[in-house]
């Protein structure tokens, strides 16, 4: 990853967030992300965003957690040493319904998470710029993406226009690399000043 | 947007309810003369045991609507509103289709046959110590009793409960009448609940069903039951929703309510099979005689395949087809649904009434749909005449807006 | 005007005051960034005393064994299951506050969700310690897991409903700490990026995993919320009908019934929200934060408690009403003179569980009832109690009296080791919600920022005019913005 040019500007108000949305992209800019402090409903759909499938991958998992408990049980209680409990028969369905439940569950659960985890690239020690740090507070921050062609000065008037307050050219990098956050890292630094 | 308040019944509607009224009729005429009047006391069963089925299970689903209301109503519930009074419609069938199972079920116990109620034979309880020692639960008069003060309640508490909903059809309240008005709602849903709680989820299905196996208890039974018609009534306020929809009616209800519906059918059928689970597993792990004789021969005997095919279709189908969210907004598929779910709780009734005497041999079930076919033309065309009483948009209700921007 | 969200004016506020999104944030961070106080040292120090008694205790006990506890027959549990079964129930709340109310779209869930589910997993924490330690030889814990041994290989027991004890506890455990954190994800970023301090950055920089709150993240982080509240809630109710299988699997008259599974889990749900209430009254208060715990939320929370107690009071019921229509011997002497007969050894137990669990709810019929502060204290306590009892009412009261009446003992009374593990427990689980509640937000800021302009006391206040608009014309605006 790379450090790039971005112009962001802050919004206060969903109702006035969602119209300034929809006028980015029909303006032609392309919206690199829009940091909210809380899910907004819809927000993705305006601005385009494919829906998840993490449901598949959850049914996935979950489908191989069944899986794998009624195949283990049947095979240790079946074939790998049979024993008589309570008179009933070795391939007991039943009694393994609720095992299987649980695992079902558990691998469904556990593969979700982590899965959401590598999606979103969560893990302790991760660092990411999120270019505002109110954007975790009460702040809608819009970040548009600024390729060569971009006229800066257009562009932070477009979004001043459609509501967009404090509006700023910010150099950031876009990957996620390895620190903590009480230590400001310096090598950014000085690669942003560098693609001035 | 126009929005058609009065519901016209069309006439093709009601020609359809005729129809299969009659093919009611003539079945049950039809079983009459080839079971009912028979001298052998099973084959008079056979034709009981049919009108006790379908009477009894089309009167749980049908005041399964009011139940739903009541829920809500205590809930606090307001997604439901725009389409509130379909779900007033299905409740108002209670005291006619209640009146039918009613003298049904009295019929069956004064009558002479003594096979599906063995213990309205008092020659056989006294001989019978088990059947003795529950005598005082197990008696006409406490069956009678019970069976008519139970429908009378119902229906009362329904008629109340619908009469309040149009009490402010032509009055706007404002924030203050809101509050009352939902505090009087509450306390009568409230009262409906607690009749609902001793009836159907406690006494009602001991008397009515499980009596049938009457040496044979489980504890489960009464939620069992509650499970198996609260699901089937979803999928019928569904399908009325959905059948006014294609009708241009119910502008306000769109497909985030029919997801909302189609959720309700999903997570109750699961309920529903954990509930069977719950019942089956114990009884199989305990293996104790007296319990096991009732899953003998509906899992191991000549009903085996009804069973099993009940359990498919009333879990495994909702669990596969209903668990996508595109599956719970398509009309074509929640319809499909809905029809499948009400046909397998029949059958799930249907295992719970006649392998308790029809011990030789499986009934044919045509019969018994026949019968069933009447009982749907009955609520059909009590549905209709409900649903064009009164107009179809609870307007003044206080959470009505919140219905119309409902989003899942 | 096109709304995004309407809530009826009927429905009280569910946070008060005058707030915004930033006032939000300051509320509920603030307890976690200033200095704890008085109270919180006392109360912290009081738990970790009890925690102390309570590793010392049970350090007594894994080395002179279970005798030590005064438990001597082989009929006999002591008080261990009871105390199990209570730690479970209790754990019960949290998932179905987040989860199935997250499904039934509940917006008071926002208040007390966070709480709750940080109790449920310190509850199930305490639940677990009980089968391990009764082990006696607690160092071969590990024969509980199916891994290939040099005995056989012979695999553990998967028809024991121990064994499904087993693997629902753990992985409820997982399911849970997981649904948790990735609901603290956000608040822990807000936390993160208000930060002054260098170890505040640290700690709470690693806790929040890099969270920035893209449009993208939370798309992915309510998918994923709604599936596993969609998973949470089938596996609340597994949970604890794992547990009432241990129970109903057997043949033991007042245990051998099919009602305990839901009979079981409307009791966990019980006392859970009452442990929940116990929690919230006092929390509230001492962080200041009875604007978004409201009385609400407590009368709320009160229905539910009146609810689950009396569908607790049907499956009382139902089961003695049962007992005495099997015609049973066994099941009327179980339920009709060990449990409802005030003379027999442990009547008073069966009494004291019904007018706990099934009478004194009643009371919450009334709302000036579910909205005294007092009284919800006090009522929640009681069932706490009541449903402490039912449980060792139903162990008990089925096996104390087997049938050989030789064997039939009267009173178990245990040593101060076996009390001490009790409160030993008490003591981790309020350790634990002490630690939680100064170190992290108590309730979730993202989820009330995003119900406030719908509930909200002084958004809802300027929705008069919709609130007094005709539905129909209403209904026409929304559609023609749409």
């Amino acid at each position: 990853m790379a450090v790039q040019k971005f112009i962001t500007g802050n919004f206060y108000d969903e109702a006035v967030l969602f119209p300034a949305v929809k006028k980015v992209r029909r303006g032609g800019y392309k919206i690199h992300e829009v940091f909210t402090p809380f899910p907004i409903h819809g927000l993705d759909k305006a601005m385009g965003l494919r829906d998840t499938s993490l449901h598949t991958a959850g049914f996935i998992y979950a489908i191989t957690g069944t899986a794998t408990a009624v195949g283990f049980i049947t095979w240790a209680l079946t074939v790998d040493w049979q024993i008589n409990f309570g008179g009933k028969p070795f391939f007991a369905l039943p009694a393994w319904i609720p095992i299987t439940f649980e695992l079902t569950v558990l691998f469904a659960a556990v593969g979700m998470v982590l899965t959401f985890c590598y999606l979103c690239q969560l893990a302790p020690f991760v660092r990411k710029d999120h270019f505002n740090l109110r954007s975790t507070d009460d702040t809608f921050v819009l970040v548009l993406e600024c390729t060569d062609k971009t006229n800066d000065a257009e562009a932070m008037s477009f979004l001043q226009s459609i509501g967009g307050q404090d509006v700023q050219v910010q150099y950031k990098e876009t990957g996620w690399w390895l620190g903590r956050y009480d230590k400001d890292t310096k090598r950014f630094e000085r690669k942003a000043e560098a693609a001035h | 947007m126009t929005i058609r308040e009065n519901y016209v019944v069309p006439k093709r509607f009601n020609m359809i309810a005729f129809t299969l009224m009659v093919i009611g009729l003539l079945t049950i005429v039809g079983l009459y003369a080839t079971h009912g009047s028979k001298e052998d006391p099973i084959a008079q069963a056979r034709f009981w045991g049919s009108l006790l089925q379908n009477s009894v299970y089309f009167l749980l689903v049908v005041n399964a609507a009011m139940f739903f209301i009541c829920a809500t109503t205590l809930a606090w519930g307001g997604w439901q509103m725009s389409f509130r009074r379909v779900t007033e419609a299905i409740s108002a069938c209670v005291p006619v289709v209640g009146t039918i199972c009613g003298v049904i079920l009295l019929l069956i116990c004064f009558g002479g046959n003594h096979e599906i109620f063995h213990w309205t034979d008092t020659e056989h309880v006294k001989h019978d110590k088990i059947l003795s020692f529950k005598a005082g639960f197990l008696n006409k008069g406490f069956f009678a009793f019970m069976t008519v003060a139970t429908i009378v309640l119902w229906s009362l508490l329904g008629w109340k409960m619908r009469k309040l909903s149009r009490s402010i059809d032509e009055t706007p309240l404002n924030v203050e009448e809101s509050k009352k008005y939902i505090w009087k709602n509450t306390v009568w849903a409230a009262v409906y609940i607690i009749v609902f709680s001793l009836t159907v989820m406690s006494s009602i299905p001991w008397l009515w069903l499980m009596s049938i196996d009457a040496h044979w208890y489980s504890t489960m039974y009464s939620w069992y039951t509650f499970a198996s018609t609260f699901v089937a009534g979803v999928a019928l306020i569904t399908l009325f929703v959905v059948f006014l929809k294609n009708n241009n009616y119910l502008e306000l209800t769109n497909e985030e309510h029919l997801h909302d519906l189609g959720k309700f059918m999903f997570a109750f059928s699961v309920f529903w099979t954990y509930l069977w689970f719950s019942q089956f597993m114990l009884i199989w792990y305990a293996n104790i005689p007296e319990e096991t004789t009732y899953f003998k021969p509906r899992a191991q005997g000549i009903y085996s395949g009804i069973f099993w095919l009940m359990f498919i279709i009333n879990f495994l189908a909702p669990l596969l087809i209903l668990m996508r969210r595109g599956a719970k907004r398509n009309y074509t598929t929640v319809t499909f649904m809905a029809l499948l779910i009400i046909f397998g709780h029949w059958l799930d009734f249907f295992q719970m009434v006649f392998p308790g005497h029809q011990k030789d041999k499986v009934p044919m079930m045509l019969w018994d749909f026949g019968v069933a076919l009447g009982f749907v033309g009955l609520i059909m065309f009590l549905t209709g005449r409900a649903l064009s009483k009164s107009p179809l948009l609870a307007k003044n209700h206080p959470f009505i807006k919140e219905s119309v921007i409902h989003h899942t | 005007m096109s709304l995004l969200r309407y809530e009826s004016q009927v429905r009280p506020a569910l946070v008060e005051g005058d707030k915004d999104y930033h006032q939000v944030t300051e509320d509920i961070c603030r307890p976690v960034e200033a200095r704890p106080s008085k109270l919180w040292w006392i109360g912290f120090i009081i738990s970790v005393l009890f925690l102390a008694f309570g590793i010392l205790s049970v350090t007594v006990e894994v080395i002179y064994g279970t005798g030590q506890w005064n438990l001597n027959k082989t009929i006999g549990w002591g008080w261990d299951i009871t105390n199990f079964v209570w730690w479970v129930g209790i754990g019960h709340a949290g998932t179905l506050i987040s989860a199935i109310l997250l499904l039934f779209r509940q917006g008071w869930r926002t208040g007390v969700n966070r709480a709750a589910e940080a109790m449920t997993i310190f509850a199930v924490m305490c639940a677990g310690q009980f089968p391990i330690w009764h082990m006696g030889r607690v160092w071969n814990a590990f024969f509980v897991l199916p891994y290939p041994n040099t005995r056989g290989p012979l695999w553990v027991n998967f028809n024991s409903p121990l064994l499904w004890d087993v693997f629902a506890i753990s992985t409820y455990f997982t399911v849970s700490l997981l649904f948790w954190y990735s609901g603290l994800l956000p608040d822990l970023a807000t936390l993160r990026d208000r930060a002054k301090k260098k170890w505040r950055k640290a700690f709470y920089g690693v806790a929040a995993f890099g969270w920035t709150g893209s449009t993208k993240h939370w798309q992915r982080h309510e998918a994923l919320s709604l599936v596993l509240a969609g998973l949470s809630t089938p596996l609340v109710l597994s949970v604890h009908t794992i547990v009432s299988f241990d129970f109903a699997t057997s043949v033991v008259p007042g245990w051998h019934t099919t009602i305990f599974p839901p009979y079981f889990v409307a009791g966990a749900i019980f006392s859970g929200f009452a442990m929940v209430q116990t929690l919230l009254v006092v929390t509230r208060k001492v962080l200041g934060l009875e604007e978004y715990i409201t009385i609400e939320h407590i009368n709320v929370m009160n229905k539910v408690i009146v609810l689950t107690g009396s569908i607790v009071g049907i499956a009382y019921l139902t089961e003695l009403f049962m007992a005495w229509y099997s015609a049973v011997d066994y099941e009327n002497f179980a339920f009709f003179e060990n449990r409802l007969n005030l003379n027999s050894p442990y009547g008073w137990s069966y009494w004291i569980m019904m007018g706990c669990n099934v009478l004194s709810p009643q009371i919450f019929w009334f709302k000036k009832m579910r909205t005294n502060l007092v009284v919800t204290f006090f009522m929640s306590i009681l069932v706490n109690i009541g449903m402490w009892f039912e449980r060792f009412v139903i162990i008990v009261t089925s096996v104390y009296r087997d049938y050989l009446p030789s064997a039939w003992s009267t009173y178990y009374t245990p040593t101060i080791w076996e009390v001490g593990f009790y409160m030993g427990t008490f003591g981790l689980f309020f350790t634990c919600y002490f630690l939680f509640s100064k170190f992290f937000p108590v309730i979730a800021i993202a989820e009330i920022k995003h119900i406030l302009k719908r509930s909200g006391d002084n958004y809802k206040e300027k929705m008069d005019v919709v609130e007094k608009e005709d539905t129909i014309v209403f209904a026409e605006k929304q559609a023609h913005d749409h």
